[in-house]
């Protein structure tokens, strides 16, 4: 312990004294920062076992990887499988499919996740505050498995409470789970009970640090509760709004496995197939690594374009990005 | 001095801890050629590692009663890798990728086993099976061995199972109280169908009944779905039919759109669980057991699994409830749905097997594990220990039904009788039970005699190995989208046609080159 706090110390020292770029140097840092670097350690290595070896077998996507040949025995074919995947007939209704999804998740899921973290701000009775909140988190902690049989069984056609409810209320007699127009709503439905109480959290601890003095002021200046909300809650929590819609971009076409591939079935597969199930159709029950590999990276690729693109437009529009 | 001592501790650990990952990471590839069972180079094997998936709730250790007896048996050490058949498929993938290959494992005819096999990682044991040397690999059903093949080539001893299984199983209380005899035709069948859910079969006076109950099915097409039977027993062939020298899908034919016409009359009329898009395979039997829908196509043991059910519910007339029948009669005439026949086979990897004379020592363990004594240790157990044996039956040790479990639910998974089943079954439990189990063997003997096989079991097409899941999905989907009235039949013809485009051809021109090669 002791010796932690010392480099501690000497650490703090260091940057007082400009230091020349050599290896003497070098050595130098590491004694130094020796606790530091030692805790580092587990992290270091999560990355490289977990995270960048494997990339040494991201290149199957331009072989025809045979397990029992090996990555290296496997024959060498180039673009051929992304060729494949680009041109392929699927390709447009696959990437419309994910990016209606992830639109209505962003755009829909995401906003209510704010909303939600507002109104529980408003709350002024704590333990009422708590004991919410608290429900909310709960749907988080279920499985999707669980999530869906919960639907089918509401939904189910002929005795589903919420089914027959729906259908007195509406005089027809709609297949919730099977009509390809309910399959997106229903996935929808889904995402916003499971996740948007846990979403709230980070926007509770942003809020939480919102200077209460600047409300006071604001109601001797005779602000409302919306003008309140509107001029000063939501511009504190601005950034933290923004670093989570950079993020969450990047995920766009990560439309969730689980619960797309459970909610699917033959009647619904036209707008339930995503590049996600696709990925696990043509790779795992048909054996094609390789495709299915070109298929992820593709995807990964996408991932990190919206990404820097996300964190660009924010900066040019002034605000703070994440990098 | 205290300086430098504090140095040294980090650094040392840092040293071991690189050391152990490096150790780790590289100790998979150092293992040399990769001897599963530790037997060397090109010497006689003295132990024989198996790969084998397991469904009990804990696998059974090495060395167990079991283990020792087939070890005393064969005169080879045996050892088990036991893989809970849940992961056992992703699995296999692993270990074939990884050096630690075993003497044999369980597999079955999937795309990355094909191409494997092709690639030579497995030993082709047709002229082995073929020569005799080993009696008790002779298999019984030769057309059974040519569908385990890869274009005319056995690369395993296939795992036996009954050809024939399905059947169609119907409440029999309702019948009786229609006045319905059992339906022998399809016609007869949709008959049935239409009066258990117009003319009120349970006489409660309320409409809340119907025929047929079919769950959403997980596999495509001929994966032995009720549509599946339905279109065969119309007379549209296994999957493929051939037609004057030329195979062709089934799904082409008239006799299949005619079968998609039946099936969505079925479900528009409202003699089909309405939920049969999307109900769980899992939760099949309720419906039938709540009293809702009386009409069940699969597999034959489904029967008594349901008689046992009703013993539950209602034990006085729990023998009153199911009616077993067999396959029927269709308009073209008369088609029975046959299984595989198999279930996986047991392949020997080239790269832990090396030689021929290895080879031929393990078919010969092989050969002893499918002996009369061997086949009783794999399905039974231990006589005298966990059963025992009265008028040719076997009956089991209550105390011991753990030891039981692991019998049926792990080694049994390594018989593969294939020159047929010669252990004990099981005593039924009362006279009801044995008469269900001897009307599921005459079933079975006579609707073997129509069967229709695939013709094209055997046939490994190119395009069909990388893009046959695709292609099935688009058709089985397009089926339900029929049945559910979404498409017209010009709807399905586009369907066909997007097969046809989308490789389907090529799989055509693949498979009858090869079917015209093996004549």
């Amino acid at each position: 312990m002791a010796t932690l706090i010392e480099a501690e110390a000497a650490s703090g020292g260091a940057d007082i004294t400009p230091r020349p770029q050599n290896r003497r140097n070098v050595r130098e840092t590491i004694v130094r920062y020796r606790w530091l670097l030692f805790l580092m350690l587990p992290g270091i290595t999560y990355f490289a076992l977990f995270r960048f070896w494997p990339m040494y077998g991201a290149q199957i996507a331009w072989r025809d990887y045979i397990p029992f040949l090996g990555i290296q025995g496997s024959e060498w074919v180039g673009w051929k499988h992304f060729e494949d995947f680009f041109t392929n007939p699927d390709f447009p209704r696959l990437l419309g499919n994910t990016l209606i999804l992830a639109a209505l998740s962003l755009f829909i899921a995401f906003p209510l996740t704010i909303v939600m973290a507002l109104l529980l701000n408003e709350l002024r009775l704590n333990i009422l505050k708590r004991t919410v909140q608290t429900l909310v988190y709960v749907p988080h902690f279920l499985s999707w498995t669980v999530v869906v049989s919960l639907t089918g069984l509401l939904f189910a056609i002929g005795n589903g409470p919420l089914w027959t409810w729906l259908n007195d209320l509406m005089g027809t007699e709609i297949n919730f789970l099977a009509d390809p127009a309910w399959f997106r709503p229903l996935i929808v439905l889904q995402d916003v009970w499971k996740n948007t109480g846990w979403g709230t959290i980070i926007f509770l601890a942003a809020l939480a640090s919102v200077d209460q003095e600047q409300y006071e002021a604001a109601i001797i200046d005779g602000a409302g509760r919306w003008q309140r909300v509107w001029h000063i809650t939501l511009p504190s929590i601005r950034s933290t709004i923004i670093v989570l819609l950079i993020l969450q971009t990047g995920q766009i076409l990560n439309t969730g496995f689980e619960q797309i591939y459970l909610m699917s079935n033959a009647l619904n597969r036209s707008v339930a197939d995503v590049f996600d199930t696709y990925v696990y159709f043509v790779g795992i029950q048909q054996g094609s690594y390789s495709y299915a590999t070109a298929v992820g990276l593709a995807k990964a690729i996408v991932g990190v374009i919206l990404i820097f693109g996300t964190n660009w437009i924010a900066k040019r529009f002034n605000q703070t990005g994440i990098f | 001095m205290t300086t430098r001592k504090r140095l040294r501790a980090p650094l040392a650990i840092l040293t071991v801890t690189g050391l152990a990952l490096t150790a780790a990471c590289t100790s998979g590839g150092d293992d040399g050629d990769g001897d599963g069972g530790g037997d060397g180079g090109g010497d006689a094997l003295s132990s024989l590692s198996i790969m084998a998936p397991y469904f009990a709730a804990v696998p059974p250790e090495e060395d167990d009663p079991i283990d020792l007896a087939l070890s005393e048996l064969t005169g080879v050490d045996l050892s088990v890798q036991w893989v809970p058949n849940t992961d056992y498929g992703e699995r296999t993938n692993v270990v074939l990728a990884g050096d630690d290959i075993p003497d044999v494992m369980v597999m079955g005819k999937t795309p990355a086993f094909v191409q494997t096999a092709e690639a030579g990682g497995f030993w082709e044991l047709t002229d082995y099976l073929n020569s005799g040397d080993y009696p008790n690999l002779v298999s019984e059903n030769p057309e059974v061995q040519e569908a385990t093949s890869v274009n005319g080539h056995v690369y395993g001893v296939y795992r036996s199972r009954d050809v024939i299984r399905h059947c169609i199983i119907l409440r029999a209380d309702w019948l009786a109280n229609l006045g319905l005899e059992q339906p022998q035709t399809t016609d007869e069948l949709f008959e049935v169908a239409r009066a258990f859910t117009e003319d009120d079969p349970d006489g409660n006076g309320q409409d809340d009944t119907y025929g047929f109950i079919n769950p959403a099915w997980p596999g495509s097409i001929g994966s032995g779905s009720p549509y599946d039977a339905l279109e065969l027993w119309n007379g549209a062939g296994n999957v493929w039919l051939e037609d004057g020298g030329e195979l062709v899908p089934s799904f082409t034919t008239d006799e299949w759109m005619e079968a998609l016409e039946y099936e969505r009359d079925l479900v528009q009329n409202g003699y089909t669980n309405p939920d049969y898009a999307t109900m769980d395979p899992a939760t099949w039997n309720e419906p039938f057991l709540n009293g809702q829908g009386g009409i069940i196509i699969d597999v034959q043991s489904r029967a008594p699994q349901l008689v046992e059910l009703f013993r539950e519910q209602d034990p006085a007339n729990a023998e009153s409830y199911v009616a077993l029948v067999g396959q029927p009669e269709g308009p073209h005439g008369t088609f029975a749905m046959p299984t595989a026949g198999y279930s996986n086979f047991l392949a020997i990897p080239r790269s832990s097997v090396e030689t021929e004379e290895q080879l031929e020592q393990v078919l010969q363990v092989l050969n002893d594990m499918n002996s009369t004594e061997a086949q009783i240790l794999l399905n039974n157990g231990i006589e005298g220990d966990n059963f025992t044996v009265e008028d040719d039956y076997a009956v089991y040790n209550e105390d011991r039904q753990d030891f039981t479990d692991q019998v049926s639910g792990a080694w049994a998974q390594l018989g593969t009788n294939v020159a047929g089943y010669n252990a004990y079954s099981t005593q039924p439990a009362t006279p009801y039970d044995e008469e269900l189990a001897q009307l599921r063997l005459d079933l079975q003997a006579e609707d073997l005699e129509n069967a229709v096989f695939n013709p094209a079991a055997a046939l490994a097409s190119e395009t069909y190995q990388s893009s046959g899941t695709q292609l099935d999905t688009l058709i089985s989907d397009a089926r339900i989208q029929f049945i559910a009235g979404q498409i017209d039949e010009a709807g399905v013809q586009d369907v066909i046609d997007r097969w046809h485009s989308q490789g389907g051809d090529q799989v055509i021109a693949e498979l009858n080159e090869l079917y015209s090669e093996l004549g």
